[in-house]
Parts: structure tokens; sequence; C-alpha cells
């Protein structure tokens, strides 16, 4: 009933509050959204605002004219008695006048005033004016205009005043005012609204028609807020060190993950990308690495709440907000997970007013950044010429095997294995999202479709989401929400491996005679098949992330200050693989396997807080009382001996041999936390937190952990004597220290386990046990201290702002997977070791280079350095080579020999007599005439020196250029492409490395035949200059727009890994086969490099095309 | 407003109770649901029966996944070179290259001491008042568990050297271990498989074919003897292998191939025929493997395709099952063994058993039914002489990368020359040709006559009778003629190896891990 009423009478209405008018403002959320497109669709074209009333009469009451008004124009006009009641009758003759003269005659010395609202007249009493303006008055007119901000979204509750008066106004629900000023005269109209920067507009006749004013926000640090753990801050009241993503990196970027947008983006946040696989997530940490074992990825708090899922499962368009708690004291609010950082993701809610359908979408074509090209037939025969010479068996072919030798000889054509397994990449995302609501029920809506074909042939990645955050004041002291969200990842699909084409002959044989892969290509050789075999696999790869949470406030009215809230949040996270190898691919039996895991997670968080406010102090204090519980079950089955193909994964059962496997883990958390804040008079800030965890995992007598913080802050700006300092709109001095933790272990790690292992009596299946993993009843807390000192700065009318940091921290008890002598029968155990350090300095630049009338150029500047290394390990000042962990030097070192050169013939080789010409030459560092395990040294850390992002931000009119420069310094990595072990000469090489020969004695690489004995690593400099982003937007004007209907349209186009200045020689400085931030390279000093992992996938660079339009 | 007062008092009365509930000591207790603890299963006849198992699980996996290991225990001996190249055997063509970085070094290490470890949880365990076990059941336990510590320890003393001495299982993770002598080790060994043949059934007595019976642990103790400079004590030990009238050398056609040509000794390698209950009257031991059953092999038993040349990478030549399926040449037996091992007539050099020939088999081929004649480097990597004992076909599997293939691990035919060599280490030249001679009557060789028996005679008929099942490298070790015989026969490794090369060396990233006491480097490895 309601929506035909709106409907029939009111075409309009959506755009202004739909609870002006009607008292049953909450059914008006549930019908808008199909009440919006209707109107959308009947409403095409919108009708001129001229009316025109023809009346005449004498002595007729006000009411009566007003309906005549009604009923010649169809406006609606709104009036209380008790306002009429003083209003005198009307006498009046007129033809054909506009409605508002015809209004103004109306009302001329009445105690009246209105406004009009697109198709509604609202009839208030006139203020009384002052003498003066009154005596103005006999030409007063009304200015009307209308307050967006920048994103062309109206501004509700914006003050209008005209300066020097006591003329007043606040805007509508659809950003519009009315406010009367004397007609000649030029008044300076000053908009003010919380959080958005405030605008004074002069207007004179030459401008009074079309005022549109837009607010920027706040960008002073002083007025934004930053979401701190168990709630919010202003940015001037925070004493620890939080980043926060700067909002336009959220925005028109090609990523499919958020992690990958912020990048470089923010100081101390080291982000790898050490693979760009569709649906890969990056690894990530702040400010340096502190654990060897245990995870350094920040603890996920997504709309207030620890969050277990991956950042895959958090839609990037989602996302309103990204602030990190990089300092000790921020992050000891979380506790035993805070010592890494936490990430707080704040996801986006509805605001009152009127609904916003907002469309993002883009689409464009990927690429490889890098190809390491292969040698080509020609070259690699050589190199095999070579490598039997050097191997002492000239008369070996130079194509070892049979096929090889067959195709060559039969002139088929090489293969290019690079080319066969490449595709045209592509990337296209949509994103619809519906938000709005009222002062009682705020919504938003959701959903999305992102869909990556990667460069390589079978790579693939979409994901579809939905999102809906509901909050709901149900009364004055209650409030409620929901936040529900599902995404569903999908990396379904059989793909091809860069690891078999790169290593694969170009004389291998592409097609059999069925026209089909050959399964081995360089047959008889079994050891690489075609890269191409796994597009026959129908595999599937999909998770899931359904997740609910939902809070309760409660604000009683008799405490004022008071709160209590309540959080519980229930995740559930199935996942699903599924492959099938049959004959296609080389297997004569058939065999399927299936795995599904069942992750589940619920939270329930009690948090009391209390606000009050007295004088010049300010207090508020929290306390947090949770628990956690997480879940993990999973089943593995796979089965062979199938009749044929024709099912792949779908019946195990169809087999004949079936194998189970399941596996379940169970850890729980409980905590309790109280937090005191005390501000006084805006210049002095003390906060100090405490929070005692308990985790399951740990040792029976070390469950809990005890990390208490304090932090101060001083704004120095507020100080009196700064009065005289104008030049300084903001300095601002932190200062804090304390405690937090590191949980990251699986649970069970306590406990010595045995593992099952089948094996026969006779044939007949009997399960053995074996021992598995030894436990370590002691395991506890790791725990981070740390001080942190930063001054955040703002001058010249914040025309340069930012902020420098230093941070100390000391982590110890070390979670360590540590290696100890196999001779114990294992090889690892996770234990409490030793302590590392973290120095580090961070500087953050925002600086408005040119603020023009048209053109405005901005920078944003950010370098961290961070300094790391191992203090002490086992209390006995002894290095420990085995886990390469070395007492005063960085994690993640290269221990290693140093390469001199290579060994040319001739030469006196007597101190390392193994070795012949075109073998590596190392130095004899301990000059005891033979190199050995003692010639190793410490040559460097895979750890960057110094990370840094420059973002130049150009705005032209409706243009805007943004340009994004990541700098990553001082990383020595292994660069396993160097390392020519060829598997005996059978494979292929990269084209451009070259290798020393009796021909070609370089002293630079060895000889083919050189198999590296002695495990050198080849540490290069991988340090890289990158232009990671740019994007060209053109924002259309908004008043050309509005024509339309529509509030917002951007276009852009945005490149991303555009191009790269690097020495490494790989195919990516960023991407590695060999993750730095997996701890068992951590452990394996850097080795396991010679062989490129096997779902190696290159970089990818992206150009997009993209559009953004609300209505 | 009454009514708010009251909700917050039931909210907050909510809270305190879920509080309390929730900080009770069980919400933070872990429940092991998926893992068996040794505390919890270690426990009864069931357990114990199921860790013995488990045991036996861990020694079949010898090589664990690393291609090319098995090689070089054949690598660099009088034995073999390498054919088709390989990185792990690479340091054994040239010891000069043989570092305590090397991958064999480390592999082997671990897998022996990781036997050891499963070995002395059953054996501590076993000694747990608490278990519901029988005495009896508590000495058998204890007495396969101490046969297969012996085993490692035999093993590992063998290629090292006096290694660390570890007799209960490991709780606390240590690094300042030390190598304990050589003498001591063998004590142990010694130690551990007396009390075997003490308390371990006899074949007749087992549980299950293929578990361990006191004959087995017999014959480790006949050759811990040997090494311990016990040639009596050792005698004794093979002697009474052969008087307990269980095993007889197979003499006869048997098996799944009794009616299709061949002879008996190649019966005993015969898929299907290797086990005492398949007929083989000669196994003392057998590990077993099953083709495609669950457990029915190791993952990476790379027995046959490292055995089989890599014939399939000639033109002409086709996968075939009467030659062994894949091979891929990656022991190349030396010329030695190739041309002046075996005599003519010597059953154990018969085409049954020794395939020296290939004829084209693709009958696509122009060359078809033809002899292969294989010139230069065909000769080292895609045909040559070579054993048959590890042919093994799966028509489901061509490519097949593992063997599952039972493992002879000990036979009657050794035992006759474990005891010829005692004899002859005690003097008793005409004893040791007699046992001897024993093994060549068998093969119908021609009588070694005592006058002829020396110590490098007994290594070459274990060479002829144990070809590709005796662990070459460990032989020529133990008996201390590695490396001389390697100079002698192995045209490749034998001018690079040095006296030194006796031995492994001990892995560096043991030595490096263990670093609160020096793990020493045997000598010449060694850094100081």
């Amino acid at each position: 009933m309601q929506k035909n009423a709106l409907c029939n009478r009111q075409p309009y209405a959506p755009m202004r509050a739909p609870g002006r008018l009607f008292p049953t403002k909450m059914l008006l959320v549930m019908k808008l959204t199909f009440f919006l497109i209707t109107a959308a669709i009947l409403h095409a074209s919108a009708e001129g605002y001229a009316q025109r009333i023809t009346w005449a009469g004498n002595n007729v009451p006000v009411e009566k004219v007003f309906s005549a008004i009604r009923q010649q124009s169809g406006y609606t006009i709104v009036a209380s008695r008790d306002v009429l009641r003083n209003a005198h009758p009307v006498t009046l003759n007129v033809k054909n006048a506009d409605i508002r003269d015809f209004l103004d005659m109306v009302i001329k010395d009445q105690p009246l005033k209105y406004t009009i609202e697109q198709r509604s007249i609202f009839i208030s009493p006139k203020p009384v004016a002052l003498p003066a303006a009154a005596s103005a008055d006999q030409q007063a007119i009304d200015l009307k205009g209308k307050v967006t901000d920048e994103a062309g979204n109206p501004l509700p509750g914006v003050t209008v005043r005209v300066k020097g008066t006591t003329q007043g106004a606040t805007t509508a629900n659809d950003g519009t005012f009315t406010i009367r000023v004397s007609s000649g005269a030029t008044v300076v109209l000053a908009f003010s609204y919380m959080g958005m920067r405030p605008e004074e507009v002069t207007v004179n006749s030459s401008n009074r028609s079309s005022l549109n004013i837009i607010l920027k926000p706040a960008i002073e640090q002083q007025t934004e807020v930053v979401v701190v753990g168990y709630g919010t801050k202003k940015r001037s009241d925070v004493t620890g060190s939080i980043s926060s993503v700067p909002k336009d990196r959220l925005k028109n970027l090609p990523v499919t993950n958020v992690l990958q947008a912020v990048q470089g983006a923010a100081a101390g946040v080291n982000i790898i990308n050490n693979s760009t696989r569709p649906g890969s997530s990056p690894a990530f940490y702040l400010r340096g690495l502190k654990s060897i074992s245990a995870s350094n990825a920040p603890l996920i708090v997504l709309d207030g709440i620890p969050f277990s899922g991956t950042y895959n499962d958090i839609n990037p368009n989602d996302i309103e907000s990204i602030d990190m708690l990089k300092d000790v004291s921020a992050s000891a609010i979380y506790g035993a997970r805070g010592a890494n950082g936490v990430i707080m993701i704040t996801t986006k809610r509805g605001k009152s007013g009127k609904p916003v359908i907002t469309y993002n979408g883009y689409g464009g074509p990927e690429y490889q950044t890098n190809v390491v090209k292969n040698m080509n037939g020609d070259q690699y025969r050589e190199k095999n010429h070579w490598y039997n010479i050097q191997a002492g068996r000239p008369t070996a072919p130079d194509l070892p095997y049979l096929s090889e030798q067959q195709n060559y000889a039969n002139g088929v054509a090489p293969v290019d294995w690079q080319k066969e397994i490449s595709q045209q990449g592509y990337i296209q995302s949509h994103e619809l999202s519906i938000s709005g609501g009222t002062e009682s029920v705020k919504y938003y809506v959701s959903g999305t479709f992102l869909k990556q074909e990667g460069t390589l042939k079978g790579y693939q990645f979409n994901r579809s989401s939905i999102r809906a955050n509901i909050d709901a004041n149900v009364t004055s002291w209650l409030k409620t929400g929901v936040n529900m969200f599902f995404v569903n990842n999908n990396e379904d699909g059989g793909r091809v491996s860069l690891f078999n084409a790169n290593a694969l002959s170009p004389y291998g044989t592409l097609y059999n005679a069925k026209g089909d892969y050959e399964i081995y290509p360089i047959a008889p050789q079994t050891l690489y098949q075609s890269p191409l075999i796994e597009l026959y696999n129908p595999a599937i790869n999909r998770n899931k992330n359904i997740n609910a949470s939902g809070y309760a406030e409660v604000a009683p009215d008799v405490v004022k200050g008071l709160k209590y809230r309540v959080n519980a949040s229930y995740g559930y996270r199935p996942r699903r693989t599924g492959s099938y190898i049959g004959r296609k691919m080389g297997d004569n039996l058939g065999t399927a396997n299936v795995y599904n895991e069942e992750s589940k997670q619920w939270i329930v968080e009690n948090v009391l807080s209390y606000a009050k406010t007295f004088g010049k102090h300010a207090l508020d204090f929290t306390a947090l009382y949770s628990a956690q519980q997480d879940l993990l079950f999973t089943t593995t089955l796979t089965a062979n001996t199938f009749v044929n193909d024709n099912l792949d994964y779908n019946n195990l059962g169809a087999a004949q041999v079936q194998k189970t496997y399941s596996a379940d883990s169970t850890s729980t958390l409980v905590s309790q936390m109280f937090r005191a804040n005390y501000v006084y008079d805006s210049r002095y800030l003390i906060t100090a937190t405490i929070r005692r965890d308990g985790f399951s995992g740990f040792g029976a007598s070390h469950k809990y952990g005890v990390f208490p913080s304090v932090a101060v802050g001083w704004n120095i700006q507020n100080e009196h004597f700064m009065a005289d300092l104008p030049v300084f709109n903001q300095l601002k001095l932190r200062a804090s220290y304390g405690r937090s933790g590191n949980q990251a272990v699986g649970a069970y790690q306590t406990l010595t386990r045995l593992t099952t292992e089948p094996y026969i009596f006779d044939g007949v299946t009997s399960m053995g046990l074996i021992p598995d993993k030894l436990g370590n009843a002691n395991l506890k807390w790791e725990s981070t201290t740390g001080l942190n000192v930063g001054i955040d700065f703002a001058i010249l009318n914040n025309r340069l702002s930012g902020s420098i940091e230093g941070y100390s921290t000391k982590t110890y008890d070390l979670l360590l997977s540590r290696k100890i002598p196999s001779l114990s029968g294992y090889n690892t155990i996770f234990d409490n070791i030793g302590k590392t350090a973290n120095k580090g300095l961070e500087i953050l630049l925002n600086s408005k280079n040119i603020v023009g009338d048209g053109f405005t150029w901005s920078t944003s500047f950010n370098i961290s350095f961070n300094k790391n290394k191992v203090v002490a390990l086992y209390g006995d000042n002894k290095d420990d080579i085995g886990n390469n962990l070395f007492i005063g030097r960085p994690l993640l070192g290269i221990y290693d020999y140093t390469m001199l050169g290579i060994w040319q013939e001739g030469e006196d080789n007597k101190v390392d007599p193994g070795t012949k010409p075109g073998y590596i030459k190392f130095a004899d560092i301990n000059n005891d005439g033979k190199i050995d395990a003692n010639d190793r040294s410490y040559l460097g850390t895979q750890l960057p020196k110094y990370i840094a992002g420059l973002t130049n931000t150009f705005a032209y009119k409706n243009f805007s250029l943004n340009i994004f420069i990541q700098d990553v310094h001082g990383s020595l990595r292994p660069n396993n492409i160097l390392d020519n072990r060829d598997q005996g000469g059978i494979v292929n090489l990269p084209a451009d490395i070259p290798y020393w020969t009796s021909e070609n004695k370089i002293n630079t690489n060895p000889s083919l035949f050189y198999n590296n004995p002695r495990g050198y690593k080849y540490a290069q400099d991988a340090s890289y200059l990158r232009l990671k982003d740019v994007t060209l937007s053109y924002q259309f004007n908004r008043d050309l727009l509005s024509r339309y209907k529509i509030s917002n349209l951007m276009m852009y186009v945005s490149g991303r890994n555009l191009a790269t200045i690097t020495k490494w020689k790989n195919w990516d400085p960023e991407t590695s086969p060999s993750s730095i931030t997996s701890s068992s390279t951590r452990l394996n000093n850097g080795q396991g490099t010679g062989q490129q992992s096997s779902d190696f996938y290159p970089n990818t660079a992206t150009v997009i095309f993209g559009v953004n339009i609300s209505l | 407003m009454k009514n708010s007062r009251k909700i917050y008092s039931i909210l907050l009365a909510g809270v305190m109770t879920t509080s309390f509930a929730s900080c009770s000591k069980s919400f933070l207790d872990e429940k092991l649901k998926s893992s068996y603890a040794p505390d919890n299963t270690l426990v009864d006849e069931l357990g114990f029966e199921a860790a013995s198992t488990g045991l036996m699980s861990i020694f079949r996996n010898d090589y664990g996944n690393t291609q090319g290991l098995m090689a070089t225990y054949f690598v660099g001996t009088d034995m073999a070179i390498t054919g088709q190249p390989n990185a792990v055997q690479a340091p054994f063509d040239d010891y000069r290259n043989l570092n305590s970085s090397v991958t064999a070094a480390s592999s082997i290490w671990n897998w022996c001491y990781k036997v050891i470890n499963a070995a002395n949880n059953i054996i501590k365990a076993a000694d747990n008042k608490a278990a519901t076990l029988t005495d009896a059941q508590r000495l058998l336990y204890k007495a396969e568990a101490s046969f297969f510590r012996a085993y490692a320890y035999n093993h590992l003393s063998i290629l090292y050297g006096g290694v660390p001495l570890l007799t209960e299982p490991v709780t606390t993770p240590r690094t300042d271990y030390t190598r304990a002598t050589e003498a001591d080790v063998i004590a142990l060994i010694i130690s551990d498989l007396n009390f075997a043949v003490a308390n371990l059934p006899d074949p007749a007595g087992v549980k299950k074919q293929g578990r361990i019976n006191k004959y087995a642990a017999a014959q480790l103790l006949a050759e811990a003897y040997l090494r311990a400079n016990k040639p009596a004590e050792a005698q004794q030990a093979a002697q009474s292998i052969i008087n307990s009238q269980f095993f007889s050398l197979v003499k006869n056609r048997y098996g799944a191939k009794a009616n299709q040509p061949g002879d008996p000794f190649a019966d005993m390698f015969t898929y299907g025929s290797m086990r005492r209950s398949q007929g083989n009257t000669e196994a003392i031991w057998v590990v077993e493997q099953q083709y495609n059953i669950t457990g029915g092999g190791a993952s990476f038993d790379q027995r046959r395709r490292e055995w089989g040349p890599f014939y399939i990478n000639m033109a002409g030549m086709k996968l075939a099952d009467s030659l062994g399926g894949r091979g891929i040449g990656r022991i190349r037996p030396t010329n030695w063994w190739t041309y002046e091992l075996y005599e003519k007539k010597d059953m154990r050099n018969s085409q049954y058993n020794i395939r020296r020939n290939y004829w084209y088999n693709d009958p696509a081929s122009p060359k078809y039914g033809q002899l292969v004649v294989a010139t230069g480097f065909d000769t080292i990597q895609n045909i040559y002489a070579h054993t048959t004992k590890w042919y093994e076909f799966q028509p489901n599997d061509p490519q097949g990368s593992s063997s599952f293939k039972d493992r002879i691990m000990m036979r009657l035919g050794e035992t006759y020359l474990l005891l010829a060599e005692a004899q002859f280490m005690q003097g008793d030249l005409a004893g040791a040709a007699a046992s001897i001679n024993v093994v060549r009557n068998r093969a119908g060789a021609t009588p070694v006559d005592a006058a002829a028996v020396n110590m490098d005679y007994i290594l070459d008929e274990r060479a002829r009778e144990l070809t590709a099942e005796e662990l070459r490298r460990l032989t020529l070790i133990r008996t201390k003629k590695l490396i001389e015989r390697t100079k002698k026969y192995n045209p490749k490794a034998g001018p690079t190896i040095s006296d030194y090369n006796i031995h492994l060396p001990i892995p560096q990233s043991e030595i490096d891990v263990n670093k609160d006491a020096e793990l020493k480097q045997n000598e010449g490895y060694a850094t100081k």
C-alpha cells in the first residue's frame, strides 16, 4: 500500500528522506530496493520545476490558498495548524504566476516562511529577524543549493550560515538547503559539517543560480577517526602507531586481494607477492620479521572481531577502511595474537540518507611481466654437446632421448613450451552495492563477481560474494546489527606446469598420434610429463566462507557513558578439492582424489565500556571478556583402479583400491582485557592496557600469558604557547611501551604423537604405528616487547604533513620449529628459544605541492627501514648454523661460501682438489689452505634494508592521474636460475645465462657439468624499483549527471606492474620460487632453491578499464 | 526505565555466567582426537603389534624419496659406475667430491636413526609395567625391536665408523651428542642380537610371514661377530642357521614360472615366488611388497629401474615385461663384473640371471629381430650386461617409478658365505672352501680349492652369488677392501678414491645443529 501511494503521487520521493513524510520509516527500508528500480524506470525524464498558478480571492484563509496550489501544481504542502494559526487571510489576483512568486506573495508580511523541496512545500514560522535584516528585507531572496561530498553523495544536516548574521539553515536529506538573504548584497555562506573541512562560499548575483557545494573530508589528522581494538578513536587522541591505508589505494585497482592494494602504501608494511597466481594471497608482515617459525602474519580483525578466514574471503570493494596497529602498545590490546601487529578491516556500512546504488566494474588484459626465455633448439643441442664433453662422455648424443633424436632427425619443428602453456590473461570484476538507511536502520548490501583468467593455461580464479551489513537503533539505549557475508572462491581446473615447460627439451613431442598431448614428451624419459597434461585433469578447488556476526550494544540512559556490547561471530569455511588422473594422463588405473575440509570458528566477546568527561578531563575504560574456539576437520579420499575414466572423482566407491584419511584439530582461546584512557584538555593523552590470554595449544603450566602496555601522547599544537607558532597545524609526540604475544603454533604441539602407516604381511594390509612428532610440554607464548616513539606534524596550513616513527622491539621465547640432530629420530621440535630484535624508522610525508584552481599535485611518500637481528639463542652465545641463526645478524641470512670466480685451465687448485676447470672457485675464508664447510660465512640477509612507496597524484579539472612507485632495497636472495644443475644434461636451461666451456672461459658462471657439490646458493641483489600502479581517471561533471539522476560517474584506466628496474636475473624479484616468508626457507638457510617450485607462476602486469557509477 | 534496568541486569548476569563457565579449566585442555600418542597406545598387545609393524614400515622405506640413493651402495665400488648421471651418485664416481654436504651421507644417516628411535620406543614401552602384556610378549616385542636396532647400528657403524649411541627414545631434544667408538657400537649390536636370538621364534613360530625370526638375528649376529673379530662365534651363529633344518638351498625349479624356461636360481627372484610361503626354502627373511595394495610398497623403491639399462632409449627397442620392465640405467656394472667374474657354466651367469643380449623388439623397426650391437655411449647407459634379479613388470604401470618386488633380505646362500668367511678367519681354509662349494655346487660352478680361498675370493663369490642383493659398499667396508678393490676394478672412481673414503662423512647438517658438542668428522673429511 505504502509503495503504491508513493509511486502514484511522488515519483521523486526516493530522492529525499523517506522518513520525513511517513512515520513508518522502517517498512520503507525493506521496500526501497524494489522501489528504486521501479522509480528509475518509471521516471525516465525529469519534469521542469516551473509550475504556474492562477488564483484570485479576497480575504481567503491561507489553508484554502494552499489547497488551491496543491490542486493546480500537484505539490504537497506541509504545514501544521499551530503555524497557520497566526496567519492572516490573503487577497490576491494572479494569473499564471510562477509558484515561488505566488507563494512569496501569499506569505508576504505573514509570520511564515516556506521551503520547497522537490515537490513538497514546507511551511514554517519565520525566524524573528533582526531589525537590520528586517530593514534590508524588502528585497530578500531565497538562495538554494545543494551540498555533497566529493563522490557526489548528498550530505544531510550540514549547517549553513550567513556569515555575519544569525541566519542559518541545515541541509535536507537530499543535501539541499534554502536560505533567505537580501537580494542585492554579496553574502558569504559558511558550511560546516562534522568530519568535513568547513567551506565558505561568496555568493553574489553571478553565482546565485547554481550553488553546488562540495565538502571535502577533513584530512587533517585531528578529526580523522581510526579504528583501534574494541572501538574507534579520533586520530588526535591516538597514542600508538596506527597506519591507515589511504582510501584511494582501495579503489580502482585491478587487485583480487586487498593486500595487493595495500602493498607499499603504508609505512612499515611489508607485503611480498610471492606469487601472482590467480587466487593467491601475498605474504604480509609488519615491521620486520619477529618470529622464525611461528607465523609473522598480522591478526586480521574484521569489523571488530578476530577473523580466521583468508584475505581472499574479503572482497576488496566492500572495504571502507584499513587501519594497521603496528606498535606493541596498540596491538597489545589483542594480547597473545598482537605481536605481529593487527590489521583492522572495516567494511562499508549504510549511512542514513537516500539510498545509493553503486556499480563498480573493470576489466582488462594481463601479461607476464618478464619471461626468462629458454634455449631454442640450436642452443639446447649446443649446451648438451658441451655438457657431454664436460661430463667426460663425448660420444653421448647431443639429444639424450630417443624421441628427441627422432623428432630432430625427422625435422619436427622445435616446441616453444613456454609459448604453448601461455595464454592471454584477463581480469574482470563487477560489483553492485546498495546502501542507505534512516536514523533507525542502515543497510549496506553488495554483490560481486570477479573473474581472473591467468596468463598460463588452466589458471583461473573467480570469486562471487554477497555481503549484508545492517545496523539498527532499536531504542534509545539499544543498538544492534549484523554483518553477514558469503564468499565462494573457485580455482577449478587442471593447470599447466611452468616448471615442466622450462625443463623440457625443445625437441620433445607436443602431440601424440591421436592428437592428444603426448604424456612424456622426451620419452622414454618419464621424469618430465608434458606441461600441458594437467589440462586433462577435471580438477576442482573451491572454498567458501559463510560468516555471520552480530552485536548488541546497550547504553543505559541511567548511567551516561556506560556501554555494554556483545559481539558474536560464527564462521563456517568448507573447502573441497577433487582431481582425477586418468588414462590420457598416463595413469592406466585412474586415480581420483577428493579432499574435504570443514573449518568452523566461533567467538563471543563481551565488552563493557564507560566514558566520562568532566571539565577538561576525559576518561574512558574498556573491559573485555571473550572466548573463542576453532575447529577443523578434514577428510582425504583417494581411490584407484577404475573401470574407465568416465566418473572422474565423483564415485570413489567404484574404484578397486580406496584409501581414507581424516584429521581433527580443535583449539580454544579465552581472554580478558582492561583498558583505560585519559585525556586532559586534548593536550595530554595516556592509555594503559592489560590483557590476559589462555590458549589450549600450550603446555599445562603455560596456558596463560599476560600482556600489559602503556602509551602517552602530547598534542603540542594545543598548547597556549603554540598559538604564537601558527605554522604548525599539528604537532604531536607519542611514546608507547608494551608487550604482546604470538601464539601461532598449531594445536597439539605439546604432545608427542604417532602416525599410522600401512604395511603388508602375506599380502594382507596391516596398520603400523610410527613415531611422528616430538612434543614439547613446556611450550609457551612467544612475547614481544617494544618501544615506539613518534611525531606527527602538519605545517603550512596542512600543506605538508606526516609522521616520523622509531621503534625498537624485542621478541623472546621465540617459537621455533628448530632443527634438532636427526639422530634423535626426529628432525624438528617446536620450542621457545632465544631472542630477536627489530629496530626501525618509518617516515610518512604527505605534501600538497600545487593547489591551484584547476590543477592540484600532491605527493605521498613513505619509507621504512628495519634492522633485524638475533640477540640470543640458547644462552650460550653460539650461532646455530644448522637452523640458520646467527647471533647479532638478521634472520633469513645467507650463510654461504664466497665465490671468487671460476677455476680456469692450468690454475693450481690444491686448495679445492675436487674441482675441475669450469668449477666455482671459492674463497678460503679461514686461510687454512683448503675449502670446506668452515669457509662459509654470513653474506647478508634476504630481508630488505628499506622499502618505500611514492605516490604522486595530479588532478586537472575532471582528470586525475595517480602514479605509485614501489622500491624494495637491499635484499640478498638465492637465485636458483644461476644454478645450472641440469639433471645430468637432460633439461633445458635459460638462454641468457652463460656457461663456462673450454672455448668460452668465462669467470662468472660455472660449467654445465658443475653439479654444485657444496650447495652454493648463488645469492644476488634482489632490489627493485617498480612502477606499480598508474591510474588515470575522469570524473564526469556532476551537474551534467544530475540531469540523468546519476550522482557520480567516473571512468578510469589503470595499469599495474608496468615497469621494473632491477639487477635480479630471474623471472621477477618479487615473485620468488621459494618464499622467504615460509618458515622452511627461513630455516633451510635459503636452501632448496636449486629447484623452482612446481606451481611457480610468473608475475603479472595488468591494464584495466573501469567505471564507477552511483545513482 | 524500570524495564530497561531489569534487562541490563539480566544481560550482565548472563555475561558473568558465560564468563565463569568458560573459565573452567577444561575449556583449554587439549584432547588429541586424530593421532595416537605413545602413552595411550603402546599399552597393550594391539598397540605393540602396530608399533612392530610400523617399525618394519620405516625399515622398508630405506631410500626415502631420494632417487639414486640406492645406487650409492654400488657405484664407486668394484661393482659399478654410473650409467645415466644423477647428482646423488656423482660423488661416488669421483670421490674428490664426496664431502659432508652430500645427500647420500645425510639420507642414510637419518633413515638409520629413525629405525633406532622407533625401536627404542618399543623397547622402553615393553618394560613399562602398566602395559597389559604377558612376559612372553614383552620379550618378543623387545627382541623384534632389538633386531632392528642392531640392524641400523650395524649399517651406520659400517658406513660412518663410531656413531652416537642412543638406547632410549628421545623425549627432550639434545644438541650435545658425541660419537661412541666403533667397538662400543659393535658391542651393543652383539648384545641386542644375542637377546633377539634368544627370544625370537623360529620361522614356524612367527606371528606372520615377514616378521623377524631368530635365524635372521643369527645371520646378522654372524656378521657382527666377524666385525668384532670373533670368527668362532660367527661360525657358531652361521652354523646354527644351517643346522636348524628350516632352510635349504633352492636346487629345483619351483614357483610362479616353474614351467617356463629358467633355472632354480632365477625362480628365487621371480615376482610371486620369493616368500617362504611361495616355495622359497632358502629365504631366511623377506621384506614383502605387492603392487597396488594398501601398504604394499615403499613409495620410492627404485631397484628395478636403477639396475635395468635404459634399453627403451634405443631406436627399435620397446618396453617389454620379459626385459624386466622399464630400466633407466643408473647402475652400470664394471667390466670386471661383466667379463671376469663368472664362469660360463655358472648358473648365476645363465641367460635367466644375467641378460647380456638384446634383440630389437619393435615390429616397426627395420632391424626387428636382430641382435642389438651397442657401441660407444650406448654401452654405458642403454645396453649392458646386468642382473635380472629385480626384473618386474606391472602391465598397468609401465612407467612405474617404484618396484613392488619382495626383497630377500637374508637367505641361506649368504649364510654359507658368512660361514666360509668365519672359517677363513680362523685359518680353516678347507672348511671355508667346503662352505663356498655348497653354494658353487648349487650353481654348477667349478668347486674352489682350499688353497685358492682368500678374502678376495670370498668377496668375488659374494659378488657372484649376491649381486644386487648384498649392499656391496657395506661388505667391502666391513672387510676393509673398499679402497683396494675400487682402485683395482673401477676405472672411473678408482683413480679418485683415497684411504679416508672408507667411511662416509658425518652429515654436515648434523654437525651444524649439534652445537653443544663436537660431532667429530671422520678423518680426511675433517676440517681441522
